[in-house]
């Protein structure tokens, strides 16, 4: 067998895996769609006036854990304490901080250290101090060891007093309506109901992008922010909202988790053993509920509810994605019994397969197309011509997904104004060029990581702010 | 050698795509913003009315639900003539879960100026016809006028009806008390519970007695709520009958109780001061937890700072208490550092 004939093998197989990944996405797209409209139909029904003020909206424990988050957590916690939701508390823990965090809340909310004495049903690191505000008295902070995100989550679960939990990151800013809309479907099935995720956008500063007013919200005109924003389209619209449909929605992102308490006490709250707790604990979430054999949903909403601070730097994305690659990675390697069994129906025959195929081979086999194909245009197996044509489709085929995920977001919210959507479909041809190398290389480097076993956190630096806004 | 032919048309078909799609994106932005119009347009004319009767009488297709579902409470919100009994009835009784909820909002619309509305949001309780806390929700925001109806809920012989009978009566101070007292001792705990919230919140003395009986309830969230019914009824006379719930087993109670006599004010603290000696280390915990709260332990280290009561209150609060309101009272910075205190103060 000729070097010609393996190089032809090996561009057959990449072929092969465009196109069954470019045949899944299609699919995943027209249910999300299908979905993206049902969603908005039912929002148009939902009473909402009734629901903010009725003495029935099931109350929420909201918990925001923050570590090193001084320029953006007051502003955070000030979008949560303004919710329009009848009853709700804002947990907020200081994972052991080592900048001004604490004394930054500790002044902005005139907090004032008390004692209490909480329930421990999940083993958390060592609390120091509690903080109560006398202005606002739904609002409690603790002070507590460094023990990573879902150690600070598992602190605040075991004071949470309500029977919902809501997870949420200190870099994001939420809509005075993101726990209604959040809330919403709970209400009509809360015993089924167990988790539900919803849409966060991307900016560089979240408070000067949610001061601008519905329907002429704007994109930050930096293309390393546009192409982030385009991507957290394509993840929620073209697969999340699609999973919940089909019933195997494997990812509550960590920015707004709502989870029933009950349920979390009893899986032992966040695992500390992965590099991130969200994709975690919704796998873990399936894997029991699946195999115990109990009716239950975990939904995705394609509401945005918030919006969360993006990298401005390359640097800082590559650090913040190739965290992401690596808890995709062991995640997926964690949970791997569940792939092809029928007993975990949807998330073990369509879920964690597609999982595999999407996520976790992707670095690999992007790399390894583009390497294939420019190797065969060397060797003379294809002209150039050829592999500008592969390259035109995969440009056209990624950028037709990208305006199908903008279609899907703006049918439901119609939040940003038309030049800025008009900027974003510009922007999607030359996606392979401008943002998939970066990606290619962060996920390469998570990978690599994983299998390393590196679970260090490799938080990005937060990006410079106005004073006014911190 | 590989043709380009298809390359060439799956490019052209894939950029073709993206236009359209951007297009559509575009298009219908526009076209949007420019149709928008405000909520209160005029009144719905006859031709309207019969296609969205038509709508709501039933659906044969996903669309065609989402339709039904619309045309429901466009009926309603505009209050037309043609939003008939029959027709919400169907749709509750259509077995979809969003068709019933769509009901249950366009009965709410309509139960003020329509009793029949209100009746079927009733029976759509007892029966079960869509989620009961939605119809609870719309029960309660129409109070007074459902009154009377609901008292029939108490005595259903299902426990989830009298559950929310008794929970839905809190609005109505007078009307079922007796047949309240009553549900404090049913069979199913929850109707306990309810009863007890109701009770806590328009009970008399009569009611009192039933609530106390519930104090030492099998069930963790009985004895809570009997605690905090207690509490509202009783003030600080019954203030030693919920002491030995800061004994508890479950946090949830006693989490309850030290919320309870926080609400009854500084008249507590007396009743306290001997639970600081308590073998029970919840009870002692608790007892100074409260004390601090009400602002006791603050006013004793800034005006009687040997008093030897401020010790038994530290002492049982533990280490963290003391810590905590010594930072308060700025005996020591937040890190709990006496002597940086005391160099920046003198600085």
């Amino acid at each position: 067998m000729s070097a010609q004939h393996v190089l032809f093998a090996a561009v057959l197989v990449c072929a092969g895996y465009l196109c069954l990944v470019y045949v899944s996405y299609l699919v995943l797209i027209v249910v999300g769609l299908v979905e993206s409209l049902v969603r908005r139909s039912e929002a148009r029904t939902h009473d909402y006036e009734l629901l903010a003020e009725s003495r029935f909206t099931i109350p929420v424990s909201v918990i925001l854990a923050a570590y090193n988050e001084e320029p953006a957590v007051s502003t955070a916690v000030r979008s949560l304490l303004a919710q329009e939701y009848v009853e709700l508390e804002v947990i907020v823990v200081n994972d052991g901080s080592t900048d001004g965090t604490l004394e930054r809340l500790v002044k902005d909310f005139a907090l004032e250290p008390v004692e209490l004495f909480p329930r421990r049903i999940i083993e958390a690191a060592e609390v120091r101090a509690y903080y109560r505000s006398a202005d606002v008295p739904h609002l409690l902070v603790i002070d507590k060891e460094n023990g990573g995100k879902a150690d600070a989550l598992n602190a605040g679960i075991n004071l949470a007093r309500y029977r919902y939990v809501c997870g949420v990151d200190a870099d994001t800013i939420f809509s005075p309506d993101a726990l209604l809309r959040g809330m919403r479907l709970v209400m009509s099935d809360p015993a089924g109901i167990v988790g539900v995720t919803a849409h966060v956008a991307i900016a560089r500063d979240p408070s000067g992008a949610m001061t601008a007013p519905h329907g002429r919200r704007p994109v930050d005109l930096s293309p390393l922010l546009a192409y982030q924003h385009l991507d957290y389209l394509r993840a929620f619209f073209n697969n999340r909202v699609a999973w919940t449909r089909l019933n195997f929605m494997l990812c509550a992102i960590g920015a707004f988790q709502i989870w029933r308490r009950d349920l979390l006490e009893e899986l032992g709250g966040f695992a500390q053993g992965f590099t991130c707790e969200d994709i975690e604990l919704t796998f873990r979430v399936h894997e029991t509920m699946r195999r115990e054999g109990r009716p239950y949903r975990v939904l995705c909403l394609p509401d945005s509810v918030g919006i969360t601070e993006g990298p401005d730097t390359v640097r800082k994305l590559v650090a913040q994605r190739e965290r992401w690659q690596r808890v995709i990675v062991e995640t997926v390697w964690a949970y791997r019994r569940m792939a092809f069994r029928p007993r975990y129906g949807s998330v073990g025959i369509v879920g964690v397969p597609y999982y595999v195929l999407s996520e976790v081979l992707a670095p690999v086999f992007e790399v390894f197309t583009l390497v294939t194909l420019a190797a065969a245009s060397v060797l003379g197996l294809f002209d150039w011509q050829v592999f500008l044509l592969v390259t035109g489709v995969i440009t056209f085929v990624n950028a037709a997904m990208t305006a199908a995920a903008v279609l899907s977001e703006d049918l439901h919210s119609r939040a940003y104004g038309v030049r800025w959507l008009v900027w974003l479909l510009v922007l999607a041809p030359l996606d392979l060029v401008l943002y998939r190398p970066v990606m290619f290389w962060a996920r390469a480097k998570g990978t690599w990581r994983f299998l390393r076993r590196d679970q260090g956190w490799h938080k990005f630096e937060r990006n410079q702010r106005a004073e006014s806004a911190a | 050698m590989v043709s380009s032919g298809p390359l060439v048309l799956a490019c052209a078909v894939a950029a073709l795509a993206w236009l359209a799609l951007s297009l559509l994106v575009v298009v219908g932005r526009v076209g949007h913003d420019l149709r928008r119009r405000p909520r209160d347009g005029p009144a719905i004319t006859p031709r309207r009315a019969r296609a969205l009767r038509r709508r709501a009488r039933l659906h044969r297709t996903e669309a065609g639900r989402w339709r039904r579902i619309s045309a429901l409470v466009e009926l309603a919100r505009a209050g037309h003539p043609t939003a008939r009994h029959h027709l919400y009835r169907r749709a509750l009784r259509s077995g979809d879960v969003d068709i019933g909820d769509a009901a249950v909002r366009a009965l709410g619309l309509l139960a003020p100026t329509h009793g029949w509305a209100l009746d079927l949001l009733i029976e759509a309780l007892e029966e079960d016809l869509a989620p009961r806390s939605r119809i609870a929700a719309q029960l309660d925001r129409l109070a007074p006028a459902p009154g009377w109806r609901l008292r029939a809920l108490l005595s259903d012989e299902r426990p989830i009806v009298r559950y929310w009978g008794a929970m839905l009566l809190a609005r109505y101070p007078t009307l079922a008390v007796d047949r309240l007292r009553r549900l404090v001792g049913d069979p199913d705990p929850a109707v306990r519970r309810a009863a007890l919230e109701t009770l806590g919140a328009h009970g008399d003395r009569e009611a009192l007695a039933a609530v106390l009986g519930c104090l030492d309830d099998e069930v963790m969230f009985v004895r809570a709520h009997a605690c905090r019914a207690a509490g509202r009824l009783g003030g600080l006379a019954i203030v030693p009958r919920l002491l030995p719930l800061l004994a508890d087993e479950e946090w949830w109670v006693r989490e309850a109780t030290k919320q309870t006599l926080r609400a009854a004010g500084e008249g507590v603290a007396s009743f306290l001061v001997p639970v600081l000696e308590w073998g029970d280390r919840f009870a002692r915990n608790g007892a100074a937890e409260v004390l601090q709260d009400l602002g006791v332990v603050d006013r004793l280290m800034r005006e009687q700072p040997g008093d030897p009561l401020l010790e038994r209150i530290l002492a049982a609060g533990e280490l963290r208490l003391r810590a905590a309101a010594e930072t308060r009272v700025g005996l020591v910075d937040a890190t709990g550092d006496r002597d940086a205190l005391a160099g920046r103060e003198a600085a």
